[in-house]
This record gives structure tokens, sequence and C-alpha cells, in this order.
């Protein structure tokens, strides 16, 4: 009891010292309601108090001072969730060394990044905000709500989202690593050694870590502590199963591999990340219980990513697979709506299915689909509000909500949304021309790593 | 432009050359002071902020004030300074700079090492055992110029990457380091800084390498002390310099320094703190506006940037032009952001944050000038000498010391003939420990704001340059262009075949400046340049972040 006390004491203390999460109270009326996991409600009315949903169904008064939203002839679906993105984070490539488990991209959160507004004007209200794919272990990744509008990077993290991690099999780190600092790994072979490698010594060092908090509970005890290292300490901590995989793959040989490693030593959280070829190990990635997040239709832009099909998000999910259709990019987040309707044209999932891919689905892969993911009594009020259907060409996002605050609205958006401003900014009205998906931003803070490629690097003589 | 990062041995010998042949050819035979004792008379004194003493005396006898007040007896050896309703202020204290300190002599980029993952600390800007007082040159000019506006105080830290070393409080005066000195070892100093293309290269590496090392240290420092009180049956500690360089931080002996410019890295900043517990002191903070609750709380000491962004000049013509609402919405939205940069200092004030000031990147010659406008913003003048003389002396604990004109402390002063912070001002004399430093006030030319010689200055045009770098000359072309309110413009190289967008292209009287990025792998730096035009000609310097200066000059393609 004194400890509770104490504790809620301490939590005082930090709340009045920290600025907190705004928790908003909120009715959306008469709506049609796509609760994903509850089925579709019409002229429905969904009751926000203090951040989440606490009533849905008909007639719903609206308590003195809530805000009303109306909904009618809308449709109100849970917030979208991208479980792939690298949006709102200074650093993503700690691309150095084939291994930095260490690094944590939660550490470099900005708030102020003008494509967390864009992506809430696309229904989206969490990311997976994930360290690149240029190491074959990345670093701890950031699941983010998107409350754009503070400038306090902490508030923008999902409060209690378990760890992530990335990991990358292929040309990525063999391309970084092997061909550009001649260091293991240079094959697929190379990588999946590093990542056993890291893992026996995480095991190792684990092992001897336990042992010397063992004896130093002993009385009188005395001795030296083994040698910290914060790399190992993520590894023990993932075989301690406290921290959950997401894994940049494309080879069905690659993603059976990681299964297989993963499989000795007890690693049982574990998404594979863009999974091209999922569809041809589906079943087998069913049985482990391993998820999978895919891109609609998007391949081709490398080698190893040639042999792709539409199909195969429906594939996963025909098979069991808990699929999840992201972005990892900055304009594909904008309309994960129409990429999971691509797969009622590939593949025939219904509504309810298409929908999971980009709400409950990545939910669960990050960990969090008891606090979002559907419209259920108790769950976070992350909303999105679409004028016509959100799997119909014709859908317009309108309002987004986040923790039952709004965060976008279409009626109220103006030229200028950015939070800061910079002052030594030299203000050209010329529009900026973006050739190209930046779907390479997977590498971004790597891409010294591509000049060698090409033979142009002038700094090696 | 690449190439720029790598300065080879040869010529890094060379530059050493000069400057060792620099301080040859100023020997000269140096004969004692006639005598040590001077006095100031007819002068206001402003002993600190709040307590002025109108047309008294101030006695300096060596190095040490004293005699403050009215009526006092001049000691026949004194010299007499005549500062005739002049001010007489506590010298300034500078709490975050590098004013003397020689930028690295080594190479700092070397051969790429053969596992970027595992540098030598040393390349990786680890080497936190390193003292500034190894790498101070009390001739060195920027010591001067930092004087010449009314400091005579700093704390210095070395050059490096996120752990440089442990910084130094100088006086801003003397002949040798030891006579520099203040106090040593005064701050463990940090950068939220990546080495380059190694590890760690990004802010979430650093700040994990931070984490690492801070809990090594303190593990280690736990288990020798366990080995102190009896060696018997136990393994011997590891020695190592890195990790005890920390010790001092973890019995909070002395504050870690950080480099705390932008908004984000104080929060970054503070995450570490908040875990690690060690004493902060934030440095050469711009954007901290919106953080005093944060930084309160976590009982930060502060010194706010000196730096400010560039005004925005009032532009007639565009706003005689009402068609470009975006652009004129744009430009508003600066000039807020530019006003909150500047109200920094009196948000601090009214919030209750101990601040005072840092020079680490402001342009020295731009500090009276920011000062006013920190002021017209909202901190008075009292508040801002506090800021510049007592808070500072208590931050570094040196207020028994330094930071007013009382009896017993050092005889640092500045003279100025008007109030300092009055736009008219100009410094006629400064004392560092009591050696006295005279400024002539220099005629202002009335032709100078916009003539030079007569001749109009133009930087209209496309100009050829070559400059001497490390890598031998580069060549290659600057074209400028009048564009509204100010000037557009690029720059080609020879080291590169694409055009470089140029930024922040200023015409002062007949100098021209302006600034250009370029992406180095690991990351983006500014380069600077300044050039002095004269008539169809130019010469001036490129200024590469923390690799130096470079001449630049060259003249007008007479085609354009």
């Amino acid at each position: 009891m004194k400890k509770l006390i104490i504790t809620l004491l301490f939590v005082a203390a930090v709340g009045l010292l920290y600025a907190q999460v705004e928790r908003g109270n909120a009715l959306i009326k008469g709506g049609t309601v796509l609760t994903i996991t509850k089925g579709t409600l019409e002229n429905t009315d969904v009751l926000v108090k203090d951040g989440k949903i606490s009533q849905v169904g008909k007639g719903i008064a609206a308590p003195a001072g809530y805000k009303v939203i109306d909904a009618t002839g809308m449709f109100v679906m849970p917030g979208i969730i991208d479980a792939h993105s690298h949006a709102g984070i200074d650093a993503i490539n700690e691309a150095t060394a084939p291994v930095t488990a260490e690094v944590f991209t939660g550490d470099a959160v900005n708030p102020f990044q003008i494509g967390l507004y864009r992506a809430l004007a696309g229904g989206v209200t969490t990311i997976h905000a994930m360290h690149g794919s240029a190491n074959a272990i990345g670093g701890e990744s950031e699941t983010l709500k998107l409350r754009y509008g503070v400038k306090d990077p902490e508030l923008l993290k999902m409060e209690g989202a378990p760890r992530t991690i990335k990991f990358a099999l292929g040309e990525n780190p063999t391309r970084v690593h092997g061909s550009g600092n001649g260091i293991v790994p240079r094959t697929r072979m190379g990588v999946e050694f590093v990542i056993r490698e890291a893992f026996s010594q995480g095991k190792e060092y684990m092992e001897k870590w336990d042992a010397y908090n063992k004896a130093k509970t002993q009385k009188g005890f005395r001795g030296a502590p083994p040698a910290y290292n914060k790399r190992l300490e993520t590894m023990a901590d993932i075989l301690r199963g406290n921290i959950i995989i997401h894994c940049h793959s494309y080879r069905a040989d690659e993603i059976y591999m990681l299964l297989n490693v993963c499989r000795d030593f007890g690693v049982k959280k574990l998404v594979f990340q863009h999974v091209n070829e999922g569809f041809k190990v589906a079943p087998e990635l069913a049985e482990y219980g391993a998820m999978a997040s895919v891109f609609s239709d998007w391949w081709a832009y490398k080698f190893e990513v040639y042999y792709s099909t539409a199909y195969n998000a429906a594939i996963l999910v025909k098979n069991g697979v808990t699929t999840s259709i992201n972005s990892d990019d900055g304009e594909l987040m904008r309309h994960l709506y129409h990429e999971a309707a691509k797969t009622q044209k590939y593949g025939q999932l219904s509504d309810e299915e298409a929908l999971a891919l980009i709400t409950i689905n990545p939910a669960k892969q990050l960990g969090v689909d008891n606090r979002i993911g559907s419209i259920e009594v108790g769950k976070d009020a992350d909303i999105a509000i679409f004028k016509n259907h959100p799997l119909s060409i014709y859908t317009v996002p309108m309002v987004t909500l986040v923790d039952g605050v709004v965060r976008f609205d279409r009626e109220k958006d103006t030229d200028d949304q950015r939070i800061v401003v910079d002052p030594k900014q030299t203000i050209d009205v010329t529009l900026h021309t973006n050739t190209g998906h930046d779907h390479e931003t997977c590498m971004q803070d790597a891409e010294y790593t591509f000049v060698r490629l090409f033979g142009f690097n002038q700094q090696e003589k | 432009m690449n190439r720029f990062y790598r300065i080879p041995r040869q010529w890094l010998a060379l530059m050493l050359c000069w400057t060792s042949l620099g301080v040859f050819a100023q020997e000269e035979v140096k004969l004692a002071p006639v005598t040590r004792t001077y006095a100031i008379t007819n002068v206001n004194i402003i002993q600190g902020p709040g307590r002025k003493v109108d047309m008294g005396t101030v006695i300096i006898r060596n190095g040490i004030i004293q005699g403050v007040g009215k009526n006092l007896f001049i000691p026949a050896e004194a010299i007499v300074i005549k500062a005739d309703s002049m001010y007489v202020y506590a010298g300034f204290i500078d709490g975050y700079s590098r004013a003397g300190v020689i930028k690295p002599k080594q190479e700092t980029n070397r051969e790429r090492p053969k596992d970027p993952g595992n540098p030598d600390p040393e390349q990786a800007g680890i080497t936190p055992q390193n003292d500034v007082r190894t790498s101070l040159n009390p001739a060195d000019k920027s010591v001067e110029d930092l004087r010449a506006v009314g400091f005579t105080t700093a704390q210095v830290v070395p050059y490096g990457g996120m752990l440089s070393g442990t910084g130094s409080i100088i006086q801003l005066g003397g002949e040798t380091v030891n006579e520099m000195l203040l106090l040593p070892g005064t701050s463990f100093y940090s950068e939220l800084t990546g080495a380059q293309r190694m590890y760690p290269a990004t802010v979430i590496g650093v700040m994990s390498k931070y984490r690492e090392l801070y809990r090594q240290a303190s593990l280690a420092k736990s288990y020798e002390s366990m080995y102190a009180s009896n060696r018997s049956g136990l393994e011997r500690p590891s020695n190592d310099k890195i990790l005890e360089a920390f010790y001092p931080v973890i019995d909070k002996r002395i504050p870690v320094l950080f480099k705390a410019d932008r908004y984000l890295d104080i929060n970054r900043i503070l995450i570490l703190q908040k875990e690690l517990g060690f004493n902060v002191v934030l440095g050469d903070v711009k954007d901290g506006a919106d953080l005093t609750n944060k930084i309160k709380s976590a009982n930060a000491k502060v010194f706010l940037s000196l730096d400010l962004p560039d005004e925005v000049k009032e532009d007639k013509e565009a706003k005689k032009d009402q068609s470009n609402a975006e652009k004129k919405a744009l430009e508003k939205r600066k000039a807020e952001a530019i006003a909150q940069y500047t109200a920094q200092a009196g948000v601090f004030q009214k919030a209750g944050v101990v601040f005072g000031f840092s020079t680490a990147s402001a342009k020295t010659k731009d500090i009276p000038a920011n000062l006013r406008r920190m002021i017209a913003a909202g901190l008075t003048e009292d508040q801002a000498l506090a800021a510049l003389t007592t808070t500072p002396a208590q931050i570094l604990g040196i207020a028994d010391r330094v930071g007013t004109v009382d009896n017993g402390k050092i005889a640092n002063l500045v003279i100025s003939d008007k109030p300092y912070f009055n736009e008219k001002a100009k410094v006629r004399y400064v004392f560092v420990d009591g050696v006295l430093y005279k400024y002539e006030v220099k005629e202002e030319k009335k032709s100078d704001a916009k003539n030079a010689g007569g001749k109009k200055i133009d930087p209209n045009g496309k100009w050829s340059y070559t400059t001497e770098t490390p890598q031998g000359n580069t060549s290659g072309t600057i074209t400028i262009k009048s564009d509204g309110s100010g000037y557009a413009g690029t720059m080609t190289s020879s080291m590169s075949d694409r055009a470089t967008e140029l930024k922040s292209i200023l015409l002062e009287g007949n100098v021209l400046s302006f600034s250009f990025g370029f992406d180095a792998g690991g990351g983006s730096m500014t380069i600077e340049v300044n050039l002095t035009i004269d008539g169809n000609d130019f010469e001036g310097t490129m200024s590469i972040g923390q690799y130096g200066s470079f001449p630049m000059k060259g003249s007008k393609d007479p085609n354009r």
C-alpha cells in the first residue's frame, strides 16, 4: 500500500512537471461506424470520454461541454495504423555496424515534421517509426501517436506500447557492410551468421548477468560485475521476450531462414516487413505465428524485389497470417485506405478483411491491439471520419481524432500547418517537386554507402 | 566538395610552420610594466546590476580592485585614466566558448577505419580524458576579439566530437596558458554530435553510446571502491581513462556542459540527464523558450546563445506588391520565429531560470547589437548585465573573484564611452587581471553604408573565383541575382558538377556574405563565405566549420 502511494505521488509529481497528453471529450453522431471487430453499425453514435471510447450506440445525448461532430452520411472507422514508417524521427539508420541493437529511434523523435500532419489528413493516427534497414540488426523503434500540434517529443510516444526492434535481411545489409565496408555480412549466409552470433552473445551475456545479480544477493559478496554492453543488453531482452522483432525481408528463403533462427533461440514475437515473397511461405508463417506487413503492389525497385504479386496480402490473409499493409513512405502513408482497397481487386477480400489490414492487424503487430485498431468501448478514441466508404476510390478523409482530440479537420485545414518555423529559412514560394518515391528512406543516413556502388566515390583513392 | 574533409598531413605541417613563424616574428624584448597601479577617475561606476556610483574612482593595484567610490586617494605611482563621464562595468563572463582554443591538430578525417562499427575512440570523438588546457593559445585572435567587446573571462572547451574533454575557465588576457587560467577542469563537455561515417554516426548512436559509457563508468567506479577497501582475492580493476573521466561527473563534482542550441537537442539532453542524473549546464541555447518548465525541473543551468537570427529588413518594394499573399504569410511566420528567438532571454528571466550567456556560435561583432535586441524584446538592462556578470560568476562558482566592481575582486573591467547597452557606445578600455587594453575610436566613414570608395557595389552577375583549400586550389563561378528583398545565387566548383544554391546572401556595405551546405555522408555541413568587393574584384575567406578558414578571391566575369 505504501509502495502504491509512493508510486501515485511520483506519477502526480511527474505529471506536474511534464506536460501531459491531451485527452478529449466528444460525441460523433449519426455515422456508419465500421468497428472492424464488431461489424458495421448504421446511424450510430460514438461517445468519447477523456480520450477513450465510452459508449457506442444509437441516440446518445452529448453531455455538457462535449464536442459534437456530425457524421451523418459519413463513415467512422478506427484511426489507420502504419506498421512501417520512418516519419517523425530525425535519425533513421545508425548504419555503421551490422548490429546496432542498442540504438533507439525514440531518442530522435521530431514532432514538427509536416509529414505527420499529412498522414493525419489521410486518417492515420499511429505509426511505427522504425530504424532503417542498413543493418542485420538495427535499432529499437518507437510507436508514435500522431498528436500533431504538440511540441514536446515525449508526448508523441505511445505510452505503454511494447518495445520493437528492426532486423533486415538480404541486399541492404550485405551492400552496406559486405560490399561497402568489406566485412561480414557480404551474403545472405553472412546475415544469418551475424544474427545467430548476436543472439548467442546475448544469451551468454544474459546468463553472466543473471549469475552475477544472483550472487550479489548473497551476504558479503565480493566480485567484479560482467562488462556492461548495451547492445547485448537489448539482445538479451529480445531473448527474454520483451521486444517484438520487425524484420525487413523480401525473399522466401531468407524469411524461412529467420523463422528457423528464431525457433532455435526460442524467440516468438516476430513480424516480417515487406515480405514480397511471403505468399510462398504463408502456411509456414501462420504455423509459427509470425505476422506480415506488406505493400499492396510495389516492387521491382531492386533485384531481390522482382518476384512479387499484388495478391500477396490476400494469400497471406487466407492462409491465416495476421497481415497489414504499410507505407514505408510519406506519400503512400496518406492513402493507406486505397492501398487496402487494392486487396479487393487483387484477392477479393471482404470490406472487413481489407480494413483490418490497416487497423486491428497492424495494432496486433505492434502489440497494441488492446488499445487501438477497432472501435470498441474502452479503447483509445483514435478515430478517422470519411466521406464515402474508405475503400471507395471516391472517399475523402474529413476529420481525424487522436485520444478524442481533433488533430485534423478538413474544414479547418490552413495553408501553413507548420508548428515551428526556421528563423533563418530562405522564403521561396516556388513549388519544390519531389521526383519519384522516397521509399529508400529505409536507407536514410546510409546513402554514402551507395556511392561506392556506382563507382564515383571521390573520397577513396 | 567532400574533398575538404581530407586535410593532408603535409598541409597541416605547413600550417604549423606558419603558426610557429608567426610567434617567432612577434618576439621582442618585453619590459616589465612601470607600474601595475591604475586610477580610473571621474567615471560612472556600475558596480553590479542596480548598483551605481556617479562620477567616482576605481583604483587597481597588482591586478586587484583596491578602491571603488568617491573622493578616493590616488596613489602617486598610479597611471590615471581620465574616463570622464564614461561607464565602467565588471568584465563580462562568457559561459561557453572556444576563445583561444586551437583547432584540432590531427586530421579529424583520417582514413575511414576498416570496421566503421568499431573505430578507435579518438577517431569517433570520444576523448573525455582530454583537457582544454593542452590546446589553448593565448595569442589567438579570438581572445582579442572577444575582449574588445567587453568580455574578460570565459569558460572554454576543446574541439572534437561527442566527448571532447574537460573545459576550463580562463581570463581573456595573459601571455601563457598558466597566466590565462582561472580555474581548470570546470566542466565535462558533451555534444550530441556524431562521428563522421563511423560509430556513433547519428544522434541515436550518440545517445546510446553516452548511456553505455556512463553506466560502464558507474560500474567501474563502484568496483574500484570495493577493490580499494579490500584488495585481497579480487581481480584488479581495469584502467580506462575514458571511463575515469566520468568519475567527477558521477560524483557531481563537476557538471556536464552540453551543447544545447536547438529545441529538440535540449529535449534529448534532458532525457539523458533524467536517466543518468548528472548535473547539467545547457550551453548556447537558442530556442528554449518553450522549455523553461522542463529546464527548471531538471535544475539545469543555462547559457543562452548570443547569436540571433538576422532581422528581416523591411522591403518597401515587396510591401507594395499585394499579389503574393503566400510569400507574405510565410514571411510573417518567419518574423514571428525571429521574434521568439529574440525574446527568449526575457522569457527565461520571467520564468525564473538562472542563465548567463555564451558566445560559442555568435559572431563577436554582432554581440552588442544582439544584446540590444534582447533588451528591446523584454530583458531589462540590469537583467542583461546580471546575465553577463554576476549570474555566470555564480553558475561557474567564481563569484568570489569576478562579476562585480568591488574591493578585492580581480580587476576585470570594461569601460565604454556611453552606457554599454546604448547603440552608440564604444568600448574604450578593458582591464583583464589589471592589465590595460586601450581601444581607439575610429572615425565613422559616412560613405560606408552604400558606397565604398565612391564606387557603387553591385554584387549582381557572374563571378569567377579561386580558393586555396587543403586539397589545393579550387575554382568555379558564383552567380548572384537580385531577388526582391535580397539576393539569390548559385555556385559551381571544379570539385563538383552540380551548382549549389547559396543561402543567407547578404550585402553589408561592400561585404558580401553567404553560406551553402553540402552533405558529407555522415551529416551536412555549412560553409560560410565572406567577401569584400572592390569594384570588379573580391577577396575574402571561406570558413568550413571547425576545419578553419581558407582564402578566396575572384573577379566579375565581364560578359555579364
